[in-house]
């Protein structure tokens, strides 16, 4: 949805810096994924690297760009006129409705409410995250979410409580067909945006189609209450969320760009994982 | 007696050869910063909207040590960087660096009472290394990492990667489409615009 997004805005500083030091991870570097369409990547990195022993701040440079460890990553937008005009839409979906939807909301729902409903439905897609770690063998992944279900619906009092995390420290893991189908190999395609839905492309929206099928509410009938259903998960969902997207229009010098840009370095990170 | 001098240079030496190796300091260095922006921000005598500016210019100030505008402004360029005149690039670190401020700086003040863990570093190359925290909130864990460089002993913040977007990498998406159109003037005219200098 649009707002999963909202979360990539200017970082929240905070207090109470404790210090614990944990495993220090690999070095990975990245790597430019291909967008699997042959539009081409700006030639980058392609000066040798200059080895001398002065430490200058010229050499420096080179370096880091030799490096390669930032790179952009690319994606064709062939439709862009389409892409630009539901950017657009989503923006004053935004803007108009939800909004003030989520802001009437949350000054009537306490935070604590609010958490457990969002607990509520994260409990109810665990199908998207179980059967996705499947199709990526991600077994113990897997089991995880299983034990989570079981364990919140019950412990956590229907799912209201993330209990599995609170007790055991297993926390959920991000995962979705997209992301299954990234792990395979399969490029972007092209960049789509969709209304209500936000930033996607052509393999994501196969995943969300995915997904779609594995979010129980969906199955309600009639489709109106399933509908409705979702909308107020939105509302809930976008309540701990006001304010970030506005900050990531301030601080973007192109919003489009920006959005489309963090969405696939997102969605990268994501498929790494 | 001078095998024994030339000995104790010898470990001297040794003991200061191996600076690549002080594992920790970009860590703590990052901490240091952090530790103090939160100082400003709970420092009780700064409470209070009058006092907003004073604890805003706080905050920029431990900014300018914790990065290095430099090279972050490179780095953004990337290849596009030797296209700007030098006084070109001195006014695009200057407007930069004001609207990453601008940016960031209510988000900043505007904190409540979330967990700051670091959770260790990773070297990306010689002079490079990777410092990550997470941010932890109530609704959900927010993985900040922080690139940092070394120069002149030196280490200072170059990128900033919040869920797996780097900063630096968003903003070069932007200013590479704006210059695809625009010529360096001309990007920086939007930036002038953008940080209200026009």
């Amino acid at each position: 949805m649009v707002l999963i997004f909202l979360l990539l805005s200017p970082m929240r500083v905070s207090a109470d810096s404790s210090l614990i030091m944990s495993e220090i991870s690999s070095n990975k570097h990245e790597e430019t994924i291909s967008s699997g369409v042959n539009e081409p990547l700006p030639e980058q990195s392609k000066e040798p690297a200059e080895v001398t022993d002065d430490d200058t701040e010229g050499t420096a440079e080179e370096e880091a760009q030799d490096e390669g460890e930032e790179e952009s990553i690319q994606i064709a937008d062939p439709l862009y006129p389409w892409n630009k005009a539901m950017y657009h839409f989503n923006d004053k979906l935004y803007f108009w409705l939800m909004k003030p939807l989520a802001r009437g909301y949350s000054a009537v729902v306490p935070e604590d409410i609010r958490l457990s409903v969002s607990n509520f439905f994260n409990n109810i897609t665990t199908p998207i995250r179980f059967v996705s770690n499947l199709l990526q063998f991600k077994i113990k992944d897997a089991g995880n979410e299983l034990f989570r279900f079981l364990y919140n619906s019950t412990a956590g009092v229907g799912g209201l409580a993330d209990a599995a995390k609170m007790d055991f420290n297993i926390r959920q893991q991000d995962e979705d067909v997209g992301q299954a189908l990234g792990s395979y190999g399969i490029g972007h395609g092209i960049y789509l945006v969709w209304p209500f839905l936000g930033p996607s492309s052509l393999r994501d929206t196969v995943g969300k189609a995915g997904d779609y099928f594995l979010t129980p509410v969906n199955y309600i009938n009639p489709v109106e209450t399933a509908v409705g259903i979702t909308v107020y998960d939105q509302v809930n969902e976008t309540s701990f969320h006001i304010g970030d997207y506005e900050d990531l229009k301030k601080s973007a010098i192109d919003p489009y760009i920006s959005i489309r840009d963090a969405y696939l370095q997102h969605r990268k990170k994501k498929v790494e994982e | 007696m001078i095998q024994r001098l030339l000995k104790l240079v010898l470990i001297a030496v040794l003991m200061h050869a191996p600076v690549s190796a002080d594992a920790g300091v970009p860590l703590d260095t990052v901490k240091g910063h952090v530790d103090k922006v939160l100082d400003v921000l709970r420092d009780s005598s700064l409470k209070g909207g009058s006092k907003e500016k004073i604890k805003k210019d706080k905050i920029r100030t431990i900014s300018e040590k914790m990065f290095d505008f430099n090279e972050l402004s490179r780095r953004t360029l990337g290849l596009n960087w030797n296209k700007f005149k030098t006084e070109q690039q001195q006014e695009f670190i200057e407007l930069y660096k004001s609207i990453l401020e601008g940016a960031y700086i209510d988000k900043i003040v505007s904190y409540t009472d979330e967990k700051i863990i670091f959770n260790g570093e990773n070297p990306l190359s010689e002079k490079t290394v990777e410092v990550q925290t997470t941010v932890v909130t109530k609704k959900a864990d927010i993985p900040i990492s922080y690139r940092m460089i070394r120069k002149e002993g030196e280490w200072r913040v170059y990128d900033v990667i919040i869920e797996g977007v780097s900063l630096i990498s968003n903003y070069r998406s932007q200013f590479t489409q704006i210059l695809v159109n625009k010529s360096p003037e001309g990007l920086l005219d939007t930036l002038r615009k953008k940080a209200g200098k026009a």
